[in-house]
């Protein structure tokens, strides 16, 4: 009883702190907390979707008013996708490969030329580097539609037309990248360097034992960023690519859900894709987010 | 092998006119603590850097040992630097820090080990060996940055303003570590700071640098006590030295130094220096040590010459001693008392007199010592 006694009242101290904690909080920032509640829920629910829709038998998929969230979730579009594609020109997988292979290794080239660039950029002064990185900016302002003729022309003259360089190449020269990664890297003390170079490490062993690990939150960010993009485009695809073999998945989703758009049957396919799509995005999200979130940069420097 | 050789050493940087280094000429011996001091912008990090290969020289050499090292690689110096930031990698444990530069030596494993534990051991850092930086203390990070230079058993130590980012109790702590370690390796140490106390009580050699120039090089002892022009005179010690105007007055009754509100006799000594150098009759400055001025009735009041009436503007208790401002009307002084025997408070009317034997002269125009 005595107990019961002391744990009303504990929990009595303890509501009417957090009440007066509330009270502390002003009205601007109780306003401003509900509307980006309302916001992340609004945010959120086409993901929730996605992953529901992949898992709906065919009624489900055509029922009127749609639902969000599926009644007797089955695996059904998954297989359909896996087997039923196998016994057509192409199968599926295969565009899932050449996606595969392109999205990592469009990110390893980025990711590389970007810190290598930015690096330069940042810690080297040498003819020209003021001009070079002036130009850089300068190609962040460009459209990616304003160049594609161009751009197809390089292309189609290096002779890289219907092959995986063509999906790769384009997409290495990120301006936007290199940005991100000299502003990283400027904010390394020149020390740091100095103190490898005393300790008597080379320029390349610098930059891959000093600096890159010390930038993996903005490689991290590049990594998410370059991903997104070149997972997801079409572009390439589209424009140098003409053999179906050599095309990739984001392409093949763009058939199906273009193509399909009456086919009944195409649907449950189209919704499993979308979520295959879906899901490395996310992955990669959750698996670098730590890193950009963690700020090593300055932990051995005061 | 650790001696250090600067031959007529010069820095400009491109984008500015004057030079940063300017014909630094000096020799380092081997074992010696060499620090050098003087405000921010002197040129002495520069140097620093130029003998640690990180700048240019634009002109003049640098020998380490018997080698000159104007175009060797800051690797091949054998050197090593401590930072004013420490450096760290902060991606590594402490032991890869320390052990980073010998792996780029290739250095065998087990022999490795042991340097590394044996650093470990003189900077008592043994139990961090797995932490990373970020992990760590100011005082302890700087202790790891300090193992990074010993493990690599270099001809020459570099210290590049160590102690300024920690606080005031852990800077006198480490201040006496780093000399006893200086006492143990006996390594040559070069370390650059614009912080007088460290200068005094940690080298055996001071330079002290303004604009790029050498004012002076000496023991602390002789840096303190006879400055050879009026900036190393107010850089050093603190309170800094009290500078008068005043001319000199050659009479019967012997040699004066006159300001407006009182006469000083100048000691015969010191007074036929002055004579000689034609000062009579010219403006003059007088330089006095806040210890070299008595109050009436205090210990070394028996050794003063001169005395005059002053009155007390502010009183700065140390501790161990209280500093008095006095306010002579054209002038401040800053008096050194010992705060148990007299109790003064401000406004208070005082009798002081100079140790006439102690002070200095300097030409107002040059602001070099006469005498």
């Amino acid at each position: 009883m005595k107990t019961l006694q002391m744990m009303t009242r504990r929990s009595g101290v303890s509501l009417a702190r957090a009440w007066r904690k509330a009270k502390a909080v002003d009205w601007f920032q109780r306003i401003t907390f509900l509307g980006l509640l309302l916001l992340a829920v609004f945010m959120a629910l086409p993901i929730i979707f996605i992953f529901n829709h992949a898992f709906k038998p065919i009624n489900e998929l055509f029922l009127y008013p749609p639902r969000f969230i599926v009644q007797e979730p089955t695996l059904e579009n998954f297989r359909d996708l896996f087997l039923k594609t196998q016994s057509l020109v192409i199968p599926f997988t295969r565009y899932l490969f050449n996606s595969l292979l392109t999205t990592s290794l469009t990110m390893i080239g980025v990711i590389g030329v970007s810190s290598m660039a930015a690096y330069a950029f940042s810690k080297h002064v040498f003819p020209g580097s003021k001009f070079f990185f002036a130009l850089t900016i300068f190609a962040l302002m460009f459209a990616p539609e304003a160049v594609a003729i161009p751009r197809y022309l390089v292309i189609a003259n290096i002779g890289i037309m219907n092959t995986y360089f063509a999906h790769i190449i384009p997409l290495i020269a990120a301006p936007t990248s290199v940005f991100l990664m000299k502003q990283f890297v400027d904010q390394i003390p020149n020390e740091l360097m100095e103190a490898a170079r005393i300790d008597g490490a080379k320029e390349w062993l610098i930059f891959f034992r000093i600096v890159m690990p010390v930038c993996t939150p903005a490689i991290a960010t590049v990594a998410i960023l370059t991903f997104q993009g070149a997972w997801s485009q079409t572009e390439t695809s589209n424009l140098y690519i003409q053999v179906e073999s050599m095309k990739t998945l984001p392409y093949y989703v763009m058939t199906l859900t273009n193509g399909l758009a009456n086919n009944v049957v195409g649907q449950g396919i189209a919704a499993a894709v979308g979520l295959i799509m879906f899901v490395p995005n996310l992955i990669i999200f959750l698996v670098s987010q730590r890193r950009v979130l963690a700020t090593m940069a300055h932990s051995g420097i005061k | 092998m650790g001696s250090v050789s600067f031959q007529h050493v010069k820095k400009q940087y491109a984008t500015e006119r004057r030079y940063s280094v300017d014909d630094f000429h000096l020799q380092v011996e081997d074992g010696e603590f060499l620090v050098l001091v003087g405000p921010s912008g002197c040129g002495k990090s520069t140097l620093l850097r130029m003998l640690a290969g990180l700048e240019d020289i634009s002109e003049g050499e640098i020998y380490i040992g018997d080698r000159m090292v104007n175009y060797v690689s800051s690797k091949d110096r054998n050197i090593a630097m401590v930072f004013q930031n420490y450096a760290l990698y902060p991606h590594m444990s402490v032991f890869e820090n320390i052990a980073f530069g010998l792996r780029l030596r290739k250095l065998p494993k087990h022999e490795l080990q042991e340097r590394v534990t044996r650093a470990a051991k003189v900077l008592e850092i043994e139990a961090l060996l797995d932490k990373l930086p970020k992990h760590m203390s100011g005082g302890q990070r700087q202790r790891v940055a300090l193992g990074r230079a010993i493990v690599r058993e270099p001809e020459v130590f570099l210290m590049d303003e160590p102690l300024s980012n920690l606080d005031a109790k852990l800077r006198v702590q480490m201040r006496e570590e780093i000399t006893k370690l200086h006492r143990k390796l006996q390594t040559t140490m070069i370390y650059v700071t614009h912080d007088q106390i460290e200068a005094m009580t940690m080298g055996t050699r001071i330079v002290v640098m303004r604009s790029g120039i050498i004012q002076q090089v000496g023991t602390p002892k002789e840096i303190y006590q006879s400055p050879k022009n009026m900036f190393v005179a107010g850089f050093i010690g603190t309170p800094p030295m009290n500078f008068i105007h005043g001319t000199i007055q050659h009479t019967s009754d012997g040699v004066f130094f006159d300001t407006r509100r009182y006469r000083l006799l100048i000691p015969a000594k010191k007074a036929k220096v002055l004579i000689d150098q034609r000062y009579h009759d010219k403006r003059i400055v007088l330089g006095v040590r806040a210890e070299k001025i008595a109050c009436k009735d205090s210990v070394d009041w028996s050794l003063t010459q001169s005395q005059f009436d002053s009155t007390v503007d502010m009183l700065e208790f140390m501790g161990s001693d209280t500093y008095l401002h006095l306010n002579n009307t054209d002038h401040s002084l800053i008096v050194r008392v010992d705060p148990l025997r007299l109790g003064f408070q401000e406004g208070d009317t005082v009798t002081v007199g100079f140790d006439m034997n102690n002070v200095h002269f300097f030409d107002p125009g040059t602001e070099e010592l006469l005498c």
